[in-house]
């Protein structure tokens, strides 16, 4: 009886910890079980500099949805984002892609605009600014010294 | 046989006229090219070189930027969401000071014109939206890429914004407008553009 209340704890204690692992994983994997919330929009960038499905999506560096699925489309980064629902995306907002600090990883600005036009579910944001390529920018800078 | 050849040549030519223009360029790059070409023969027009033109000179090069750019689409779009917490009055102030702003700090810039080659790349178009793709080669063989995006307005496409290198003029305005707004007023960024505009 003893050692059947040992087994016992033990099992539950193993099984509390299986669910935490699975907590974590889901939290730190920034997975969703249960689909995502809020709503789709897309934007095309000349160049995606490299953001990956799961970046953040910010305003005044609020974040306000994730990067949800990146593809090709003719050559441009066609990037779907997930917005939460309550956040109105102007038609004129412009989307940035950035970067945190110097060389932190990737996330979407979005700047938002004066329209009174609301982007709606599945819509576009159309005015994109891509990501700053360094290289080529110091490149320039000492190519242009010559 | 013959009729084959003849068939084929049908499809050709077909082809050529109607498919030919839409993939060199569309309307929009039309009108791009139209008013750089305009704005280049000024500058290089050798009766109005010198500094004694420079007021005619500018004032010409200015009017045809005036055709071309939407300056109150630039101005709405550049305020962003303190656009429509303004008064007719200060709006019209405001499109006008912005136009000037961007005289100032640019013409200068398309004063020093000196030979650079303007390659027209792409072109999109989305309903009354266009992009327009524009590869300068200056002398040192350096590219610089601006893309000119316009917008369908009374049948006329007009500009309302430019990314150089990818780096939207509208959006750089956006944030540091937003951010002196935020920080101060409204009225104080009017005054530090009539300040800039006025600085000679």
């Amino acid at each position: 009886m003893k050692k059947f209340d040992m087994e016992l704890t033990v099992g539950l204690f193993i099984i509390a910890g299986i669910v935490c692992l699975g907590y974590l994983s889901i939290k730190l994997g920034r997975m969703e079980i249960v689909g995502s919330r809020g709503y789709n929009v897309y934007a095309l960038f000349s160049n995606s500099g490299g953001l990956k499905a799961g970046a953040s999506i910010m305003i005044a560096g609020v974040e306000v949805g994730r990067v949800k699925d990146i593809t090709l489309q003719d050559y441009e980064a066609r990037i779907i984002m997930n917005l939460s629902r309550d956040i109105k995306i102007q038609e004129d907002a412009i989307a940035a892609i950035k970067t945190k600090g110097l060389i932190g990883e990737k996330y979407i600005e979005i700047t938002p605009g004066g329209s009174d036009k609301i982007i709606p579910a599945g819509g576009r944001i159309r005015d994109t600014q891509p990501a700053i390529d360094m290289e080529q920018l110091i490149s320039n800078y000492v190519f242009g010294k010559l | 046989m013959k009729k084959e050849i003849i068939v084929r040549f049908g499809i050709l030519f077909v082809l050529c006229v109607f498919v030919a223009p839409s993939v060199r360029g569309g309307v929009p790059t039309e009108k791009i090219k139209e008013t750089t070409d305009k704005i280049l023969a000024v500058i290089t027009r050798p009766e109005l070189k010198g500094p004694a033109k420079t007021v005619e000179r500018r004032k010409l090069v200015r009017q045809y930027i005036d055709e071309r750019f939407d300056w109150e689409e630039m101005s709405r779009r550049s305020l962003g969401r303190h656009w429509i917490k303004r008064t007719e009055q200060e709006k019209t102030t405001f499109v006008a000071l912005f136009g000037k702003l961007l005289e100032r700090t640019y013409l200068d810039k398309v004063e020093g014109y000196s030979g650079e080659k303007v390659d027209y790349m792409d072109e999109t178009q989305d309903g009354d939206y266009g992009n327009v793709k524009v590869k300068i080669l200056t002398m040192r063989e350096q590219e610089v890429l601006v893309e000119y995006r316009l917008k369908k307005k009374n049948s006329d496409w007009l500009v309302y914004d430019i990314s150089i290198e990818g780096v939207s003029l509208i959006n750089n305005y956006r944030v540091q407008f937003n951010s002196i707004i935020m920080r101060s007023s409204y009225n104080d960024l009017v005054k530090r553009l009539e300040e800039k505009v006025s600085q000679e």
